[in-house]
């Protein structure tokens, strides 16, 4: 730095330049770090497990090839657990797209409970997956539960119905219950957008013969498009690997037809104690989440 | 028939009155400025007139039709926005079809009107663009053919070319007057640009604090201004406008005497306080007898030197002279005023003007009618 006139720009560089990449460099040093810790190293971990069979408490066993993947693949649990996610997944996907839009698009009105609207609206999302679960699994009841009790004073059903235990009464449990708890995330984001839409815009199009339905299709909706993209996809990764608000509602029953890949994951490693088949399972699902995650950067690239 | 009535409208947001006791009757194929200061209620007259607001009283009329509870896609007007308002998602070509395909038309008759207007605005070329795409002069030609595709009873434009550079503005006002001689349609432009008024209006409702102080052809507006509002808004610089009295046939400034015509003046002028307006090309700097001034300020434009002379009594008034005359800040003078130039307005705050008219001639070329 001293000698700042005399230097020859080495690489092409200038001093001044060369001094900004080393600042660089160690600016994302520690990103690099965690990111190694916390995502590269597991997912070798994982790797590695899935070639053995390994008995969870004691992490003891031997090495088995590609004995897991063959298992996976042929066997039926991974892809029956496919199946319900993928079930799962478009399933409250779908809701929580609809009436994300839908209460985006009211709470975009000027209505006078509109601010405290909007912030009633977060609560699912704020609320802890077990308070949730536990107040769910309590309307469910169908004993004592107010979702039976509701319906049959409308006289929609005459017996109470077993929400949870069985077919597919469970599954359209979860789902409700899943678009239920992420769906205010849909909102805020399309809200956020809505608000961006310049008014002339609407005005515009009344002055064309534009209808409120025409206004919609031809205004709102184009401009919701990149955003909308953009919340599917997130939403999808993150209600394709979702956890605890199956595991607590359903525990993936009755017998296996709520469980999605990650509780089957769970199963496997914790309550089969077959650590090494449940890598195995999980390097399965990374795969199949790889496709999403894909689109999500094409998208996310395109806008840049 | 096409003309536009504003019968006695009034327009009230919340307790703020926007717009006061509004009288227009523009007539067909006429190209109307509402002209005025920013918040003096231009949009907000032209939004009433296009449904996006609606008179809290009054009745607004196109033709023989009363169109106050009409939706704005049912009033057969076209408006176009100080930001375009193209949608951002379709092409040029579907921006211009898209007032057609919502009223129904199809096919080869929308392909036909859209490559009418493109053709008209020489879009043919950027048809498959998008908005994101375009110049803002390009942008502004597509609002416009959006407008004008299907061929509205009035068109209403607001501030139109004032995202423009003024190179392209004064282009664009060129190809407006052009246009609306081809269409024949009645307009309704509004604009704070009192150029683009005086050049391209048939005639100019002036406004001001939600009231249209005075509803005339650009001539008249310049040349016979209703009040000292009109007066001081028009002309750049504008009227000159002192403080005097009347005394018989004299008004005084400043103890200095200048003579007028009281036979040129209503009757109910009477001898005390009156304001003398006096347009800045009318004042004549000289020496020896006449109104004494110091020179302040000196702007030379190239083609005119525009003058800032202090009266005695600090009242800063200015004056238009040839480029090449030379004077010095500070330089003592005495003005003298065209007798046939002199206008008087009551000395109120927004006094009415007590000229018997047909006094001063038109100093700025008018565009032809
Ligand atoms: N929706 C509204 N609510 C409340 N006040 C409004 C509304 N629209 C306009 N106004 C007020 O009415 C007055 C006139 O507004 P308008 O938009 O007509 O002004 P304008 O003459 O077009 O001014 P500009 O040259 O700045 O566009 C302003 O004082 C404005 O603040
Ligand atoms: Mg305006």
């Amino acid at each position: 730095m001293t000698t700042l006139t005399t230097d020859p720009p080495r690489n092409g560089l200038s001093p001044l330049e060369r001094a900004y990449a080393r600042l660089g460099v160690v600016l994302i040093t520690p990103t690099i770090l965690v990111f190694l810790l916390v995502i590269v190293y597991p997912l070798l971990a994982a790797l590695y497990l899935s070639v053995f069979q390994i008995y969870t408490p004691t992490l003891q066993g031997g090495f088995v090839g590609a004995d897991n993947y063959i298992e996976l693949l042929t066997g039926k649990a991974f892809w029956s657990s496919l199946r319900v996610t993928i079930v799962w997944t478009v399933g409250t996907l779908t809701l929580q797209i609809v009436a994300g839009v839908g209460i985006a698009l009211l709470l975009h009105q000027n209505i006078w409970f509109r601010s405290l609207a909007r912030s009633l609206v977060l609560f699912p999302y704020f609320l802890s997956t077990v308070v949730a679960v536990l107040v769910w699994k309590w309307l469910f009841n169908d004993l004592y539960g107010a979702l039976n009790q509701g319906l049959m004073q409308l006289g929609i059903i005459d017996m109470p119905l077993d929400w949870l235990g069985s077919m597919p009464n469970a599954m359209i449990g979860v789902i409700l219950v899943g678009a239920w708890k992420y769906f205010p995330f849909v909102v805020i984001a399309v809200l956020a957008r809505l608000q961006t839409i310049p008014e002339n815009l609407y005005e515009a199009a009344r002055i064309d013969g534009a209808g409120p339905i025409a206004r919609f299709w031809d205004v709102t909706l184009p401009q919701l498009r990149s955003i909308l993209t953009v919340i599917i996809l997130l939403r999808a990764i993150w209600d394709f690997k979702e956890f605890d608000l199956l595991y607590l509602l359903t525990g993936g029953g009755p017998v296996t037809s709520t469980q999605t890949l990650s509780l089957l994951v769970y199963q496997e490693a914790f309550g089969l104690n077959q650590m090494g088949q449940a890598a195995a399972y999980s390097v399965g699902m990374m795969l199949v989440m790889l496709v999403f995650m894909v689109l999500y950067i094409r998208q996310t690239k395109e806008k840049a | 028939m096409a003309n536009v009535i504003f019968k006695d409208v009034h327009k009230r947001f919340g307790s703020f009155v926007a717009l006061e006791k509004l009288d227009l009757d523009i007539h067909d194929g006429e190209f109307v400025a509402l002209l005025g200061p920013s918040g003096c209620g231009k949009s907000t007259t032209l939004r009433m007139l296009a449904g996006l607001e609606f008179p809290t009283s009054g009745e607004i009329r196109i033709g023989d039709r009363v169109i106050n509870d009409l939706a704005p896609g049912k009033r057969d007007i076209a408006m176009v926005f100080q930001s375009y308002a193209l949608y951002p998602h379709m092409t040029v070509g579907e921006n211009i079809a898209y007032p057609l395909k919502k009223r129904g038309i199809k096919g080869k008759a929308r392909a036909e009107a859209v490559q009418k207007a493109a053709e008209l605005l020489q879009l043919e070329a950027l048809l498959d663009r998008k908005p994101k795409q375009l110049s803002g002069g390009q942008q502004q030609r597509v609002a416009l053919g959006r407008a004008l595709v299907r061929d509205p009873q009035v068109f209403l434009l607001d501030e139109p070319l004032s995202n423009l550079d003024a190179k392209l503005r004064s282009y664009m006002r060129a190809e407006l007057i052009e246009l609306h001689a081809r269409l024949g349609k009645t307009m309704v432009y509004v604009t704070h640009d009192q150029l683009e008024a005086m050049t391209m209006a048939n005639r100019i409702a002036v406004m001001h604090g939600g009231r249209v102080q005075q509803f005339d052809t650009p001539d008249a507006i310049y040349n016979r201004p209703a009040n000292r509002f009109v007066a001081g808004f028009i002309g750049t610089p504008p009227m000159n406008q002192i403080d005097g009295t009347a005394e018989g046939d004299h008004i005084v400034i400043s103890g200095h005497r200048i003579p007028f015509n009281r036979a040129d003046f209503v009757d109910s002028l009477a001898d005390g306080p009156v304001v003398l307006g006096v347009r800045p090309e009318f004042v004549a700097i000289g020496s020896g007898d006449g109104l004494p001034a110091t020179v302040r300020l000196a702007e030379n434009t190239g083609h005119e030197t525009i003058v800032t002379l202090e009266l005695p009594d600090q009242t800063r008034i200015s004056a238009r002279v040839e480029a090449a005359r030379k004077l010095d800040v500070g330089q003592k003078v005495a003005l003298r005023f065209d007798p046939a130039a002199i206008h008087l307005f009551e000395a109120s705050e927004n006094g009415t003007r007590l000229n018997l008219d047909e006094t001063p001639a038109a100093v700025i070329p008018m565009r032809a009618k």
